[in-house]
């Protein structure tokens, strides 16, 4: 709320527009007004000319074309800084987005964020295009009004000054009254809405158990329910429109009736300067009521302008990197420690891993295994200890120049929006040549399947494209590594749902680019586990035992327990 | 404009309510104009001196006809909401009676839970339809051809001058701007996407972009196509600004040609000087309920669309229902299921999913599905559950072919678990009472206490999407639904992927038990359990690579005996 306005008022000359154009506008007001009474008073009751009135005529045609143009370049300003806040606000949010989103993706809650960005975005608009102008105007054109019809009828200007609080005493009142009830109807309303989508997720269940038919009664039911309850909240608010008609009407009747009095009974004040009054008077009250419909659009756009700052204000753990080239790594964790919420953690885990090593990382689910993997991979810095590269902190070498070494495959690896060419692509550097992919492609084993597509490495896939399979996309994860040859690749092995084919690719494929690689694997495969040089045993966040497959069956009794549980379950 | 048309039809149902808001409508417009006109005349007739008592009546007939317009104002909005929401619910309905036979097969084309919140979004959308489009156009003539009569009493020339007014104000000016509406309109469209699109994959694919390094680029590109978007939506928010502008600048220059017309004829004397101020005011008035004409474009725009999508979504599928089948499986007992040289490849993909597929399951048999992840399994029960037709190949139950039976009469006999089990908003009682009729409550809590789910109660809440279970509770509920529904043949698709494998166990000896003398067919991605089988079916990529015991599986040594190697390597 205060975020909103800070920012409208930011945009100094926008405002200082808004400001001014709302002046000229209360004059435009004025003059028509103005103009209009003096023609009519001109040949109704001077009898003057058509040619005396031409001028006064020309003067009410170039007021209402300034009233016109300024209307039209207010909403434009309005349009304006909504642009300009809602361009900068998805600036701050992408680049607090780019900041942490590992850990927003492992927390589930990226669903939550596209939808900040999309739509909360979106409805903060109407605050700078409606609400905003509206205020700037309202604030000024009543007041120039009123000081107007003071200074030709004070007994006017005096029942407005009087009558005037009333309709933003009823505001209040009604806002008073209302909120609670209008509240708890709004929940329903969620619900409602909620319930046709239910059911139409629900749909095949419903079928498969012969009650879809059924469910169309109860539809319309909650539909109709659902109107009853919209009405319940619609009614609230044509009512306050209604009173607020009846104190304006009652008003302007008021001021009616006393300048007809004066100018009839008492003939103290002449025809136009009561015609003119009798004018100004709708205007007046008009601009006032138009604020409690502003008002209403504006606050539409508080709920999103909360759902925004709080985006914005959550608490960053960025990354440090500094600017020295990273050369055959040799990685070494030291009392490394990550926490991230109440959620997945790691303690005080300790490590080496020199280069070229196999290294496999098992543990139940939930033991931190892939939350250790990021945590290598340089996807977030340790909250307490060292993650040391070649013997120095990992911070000091360049960002760039330690993901040119590093290739990440995960159990899911994402697939953009492209070509196949373009997916594997990904991994390579700058340039890369069509030979280099086919080549990564054949070497991943799925060059076969990519040249029986129609449009082979020119197939659309990712979002909007052609499906590919869980394996298949391990096998294009794996030709971007082939394509960048990195030296140190950190593979999330599949647990289950793979075809034959795919496991012997995997298998064969990672022991060729171990050849020359450090790999680290969250391990699921007891032939992986087998050949690992080391194996970290996590358990609760913290490595519980580490050595080879050979020491850790003879010394660690939680992993032979862990073995033979396997062993039990498979048979 | 077909679509807006069925719309227009469902609108019909309404007639009493649109009755009223036209009529309503009308009254608040003619009230208002005559407020002012009344005013308007009643200032100037002061000026003459009148007797006090005329002061005093047309005072009293101005309060009379101010009333009189807000409470007609009131009973407009109140019966035009209402109709809009009566509407809205008469397309829920009608939207609902057209999904239903196309359902479920129409859901592989739409996977996405998108889609279909786009759908409830749409018909949202639709209330503008009858409340800014459809009847305020009505409303607008009949109030402007009654004022155009009132003032032909005064001026014929007014008259005509208001005319040519409404027909550029009603009809010539928001035309001209319908058009350049529908072009921006469909650009914004599509440069939102493009940017949800991008978010989707920022977020998403965050650790491959980072790790690849592609991140600046596709930050750049987000950033690119966020201002795209927002450009879009600046330029037509500028259009509608500009678009009411020109509405209001042509009904001001009208009212500015009355009062030029007007003060003209009262100098030559061919009209009382009385009625200028009041023939003035009625144009400034009447001009007013044109204003959302104004705005009619971008709703009729959006309305139109969004009857499309809604209508694109249900249309020319119903075609594909199969002409009158009458047979149905008969009750209670068992049946057989035979597949004989079945290929199948889902609507619009050319791809075979299922390819020359033989099968043949005794009633009362139990036979396992199994094989890697896209092997074809769970199309095999789709295709038995008559929810797609077969491509090429017959499927026979009970000895019939699947195509002349009842789809209804094959679902009836059967209990089935899907991957995707669906819970509704409500309560454990609400969501297993869907299973049969007048299930007691002992029967539903025994069923809870077979899938070891009895520390929930019956009245235990269910959150949409049974967004407060966990994966095994809902396979676990998806099972206990399962069998109070008692039915004699079981599809079940990987009931227990996410159960421990001691529940797992405890599960299947249940399901085993209820299912003794019945047909069952479990696809199941585990090889554990499945020793009792009475056949094991082995698939890889739509074909049936192998099948037969458990032991003779084992002792050939062929894909199963690997596949079982695998995962008894594999830790989880």
């Amino acid at each position: 709320m205060d975020m909103l306005r800070k920012w409208a008022f930011e945009q100094k000359t926008m405002t200082a527009f808004l400001f001014v154009s709302s002046v000229l506008t209360g004059a435009m007001m004025i003059g028509q007004a103005y103009f209009f009474v003096t023609i009519v008073d001109g040949v109704f009751l001077k009898e003057q000319s058509f040619q005396d009135i031409m001028p006064l005529l020309w003067g009410l045609l170039a007021v209402m074309l300034v009233r016109v143009v300024l209307s039209y370049l207010n909403g434009r300003t309005g349009v304006t800084m909504a642009s300009n806040v809602k361009r900068k606000v998805r600036r701050m949010l992408l680049e607090k987005l780019t900041r942490n989103p590992i850990q927003t993706a492992l927390a589930g809650q990226s669903g939550g964020k596209v939808s900040v960005m999309m739509d909360a975005v979106d409805e903060i608009d109407s605050y700078y295009s409606k609400y905003i102008p509206q205020v700037i105007q309202t604030s000024i054109v009543p007041l120039m009004i009123l000081a107007v019809v003071l200074y030709e009828h004070v007994y006017s200007g005096l029942i407005m000054i009087i009558t005037a609080p009333f309709i933003p005493l009823f505001f209040i009142i009604v806002g008073m009254k209302t909120k609670a009830k209008s509240e708890e109807q709004l929940d329903k309303l969620a619900a409602f809405s909620g319930r046709f989508l239910d059911t139409l997720q629900g749909l095949t269940t419903l079928k498969l158990f012969g009650r879809a038919i059924k469910q169309r009664e109860l539809i319309e039911q909650s539909s109709l329910d659902f109107r009853d309850a919209t009405m319940t909240i619609l009614k609230i608010a044509f009512i306050s429109t209604l009173m607020l008609e009846f104190i304006s009407t009652l008003s302007i009747g008021l001021i009616a009736l006393e300048v007809g009095l004066r100018l009839v009974v008492f003939e103290s004040i002449d025809f136009s300067t009561a015609f003119f009054v009798l004018v100004l008077a709708p205007e007046f009250y008009l601009s006032l009521k138009e604020l409690g419909s502003a008002f209403h659009t504006g606050r539409g756009s508080m709920g999103a302008a909360k759902k925004v700052m709080d985006e914005l204000e959550e608490t960053d753990q960025p990354v440090h990197w500094g600017t020295d080239l990273v050369v055959n790594p040799s990685i070494e964790l030291r009392h490394a420690s990550f926490q991230y919420g109440d959620g997945f953690s790691l303690k005080n885990v300790n490590a080496t891993i020199p280069p070229n090593t196999q290294m496999a990382i098992v543990g139940q689910t939930g033991s931190g295994k892939t939350t250790l993997l990021h945590l290598i991979a340089g996807l977030f810095d340790p909250s307490e200890g060292n993650v040391l590269v070649n013997g120095r902190p990992r911070s000091d070498y360049s960002e760039t120049s330690w993901f040119d070494q590093l290739s990440y495959i995960s159990q899911h690896p994402y697939l953009f929006s492209g070509t196949i060419a373009d997916n594997i692509a990904i991994g390579g550097a700058k340039e890369v040549l069509r030979a280099d992919i086919e080549a990564a492609a054949k070497k991943a084993g799925i060059s076969d399947l990519i040249q029986s597509f129609e449009n082979g490495y020119d197939t659309p896939i990712g979002e909007g494209g052609r499906g590919l399979s869980g394996g298949e996309k391990q096998r294009i994860a794996l030709a971007r590594a082939f394509l960048k040859q990195p030296s140190i690749i950190l593979f999330d092995e599949p647990t289950t749902g793979l075809d034959l084919k795919t496991e012997h690719i995997l298998q064969q494929s990672m022991a060729e680019l171990a050849k020359h690689s450090t790999v680290i694997t969250v391990a699921h495969r007891l032939h992986t586990i087998k050949n690992a040089d080391r194996i970290l045993f996590l358990r609760n966040g913290e490595i519980f035992a580490s050595g080879t497959h050979m020491e850790l069956l003879e010394t660690s009794v939680g992993y032979r327990e862990m073995v033979l549980q396997q062993r039990g379950a498979a048979i | 404009m077909k679509d807006i048309m069925v719309v227009i039809k469902l609108m019909m149902a309404e007639k009493r309510d649109i009755l009223f808001s036209i009529l309503f409508g009308v009254l608040a417009g003619l009230t208002s104009v005559g407020l002012f006109a009344m005013s308007g005349y009643m200032i100037a007739k002061s000026a003459l001196a009148p007797p006090l008592y005329i002061i005093t009546i047309m005072t009293a007939t101005l309060k009379m006809f101010g009333v009189a317009k807000s409470v007609s104002r009131y009973m407009e909005r109140y019966f035009s909401h209402r109709a809009t929401f009566t509407i809205l619910s008469n397309l829920r309905v009608s939207f609902y009676e057209k999904l239903v036979p196309l359902a479920p097969g129409i859901f592989h084309q739409y996977r996405s839970g998108d889609l279909l919140a786009r759908i409830v979004g749409d018909v949202e959308s639709l209330q503008n339809f009858f409340l800014r489009v459809f009847y305020p156009p009505i409303v607008l003539v009949i109030v402007f051809l009654s004022t155009i009569f009132f003032t032909t009493f005064y001026s014929i020339y007014v008259a005509l001058t208001l005319f040519i007014g409404l027909i550029l104000t009603g009809f010539v000016v928001p035309a001209l701007f319908a058009l350049r509406q529908r072009k921006i309109d469909r650009q914004v469209r599509e440069d939102r996407g493009a940017l949800s699109t991008d978010v989707t994959e920022l977020l998403y694919g965050f650790r491959d972009l980072k790790i690849y390094q592609k991140l600046d680029r596709k930050e750049q590109h987000l950033g690119q196509s966020a201002d795209l978007y927002v450009n879009g939506q600046e330029r037509e928010g500028i259009h509608a600004v500009f678009n009411q502008s020109v509405h209001t600048l042509v009904a001001l220059i009208i009212s500015w040609f009355v009062l030029a017309l007007g003060a003209y004829l009262v100098t030559e004397g061919e009209l009382a000087g009385l009625f200028l101020a009041m023939l003035v005011m009625i144009s400034l008035t009447v001009f007013e309920n044109a204003v959302p004409m104004a705005l009619l474009p971008a709703h009729l725009e959006e309305s139109r669309h969004a009857a499309t999508r809604l209508f694109s979504v249900v249309e020319g599928e119903s075609e594909e229902e199969k002409s009158a089948t009458s047979s149905r499986l008969s009750n209670g007992k068992a049946y057989s299921m035979e597949m004989d040289g079945v290929s199948f490849a889902y609507p619009g993909e050319k791809r075979l999913t299922l390819e020359n597929i033989q099968l043949n399951i005794v009633a009362g048999s139990k036979t396992a599905i199994v094989g890697p992840s896209g092997s074809g399994k769970s199309t095999v029960l789709q295709l038995l559950l008559n929810v797609y037709p077969a491509s090429l190949g017959d499927i026979r139950l009970d000895g019939k072919q699947v195509d002349s039976l009842i789809q209804e009469s094959i679902w009836e006999r059967t209990n089935v678990v899907l991957q995707e089990n669906h819970f509704f908003f409500g309560t454990i009682r609400e969501n297993l009472m869907i299973a049969k009729e007048g299930l007691t409550d002992q029967e539903m809590k025994t069923a809870l206490l077979n899938v070891q789910l009895d520390s929930f109660s019956l009245e235990d809440p269910i959150f949409e999407k049974g967004e407060n279970l966990s994966g095994g509770e809902k396979q676990r509920l998806a099972i206990a639904r399962a069998m109070l529904k008692s039915a004699h043949v079981w599809l079940l698709d990987e009931p227990t992927s996410s159960v421990d494998a001691v529940t797992e166990k405890k599960l299947y000896d249940q399901l085993f038990e209820a299912a003794k003398d019945d047909t069952l067919i479990l696809v199941s991605h585990r090889l554990t359990g499945l020793e009792a089988m009475d056949q094991i079916i082995v698939m890889e990529k739509g074909t049936v690579i192998e099948s037969g015991t458990f032991d003779e599986l084992i002792n050939k040594k062929g894909y199963f005996y690997e596949m079982k190697q695998i995962e008894k390597s594999v830790f989880i």
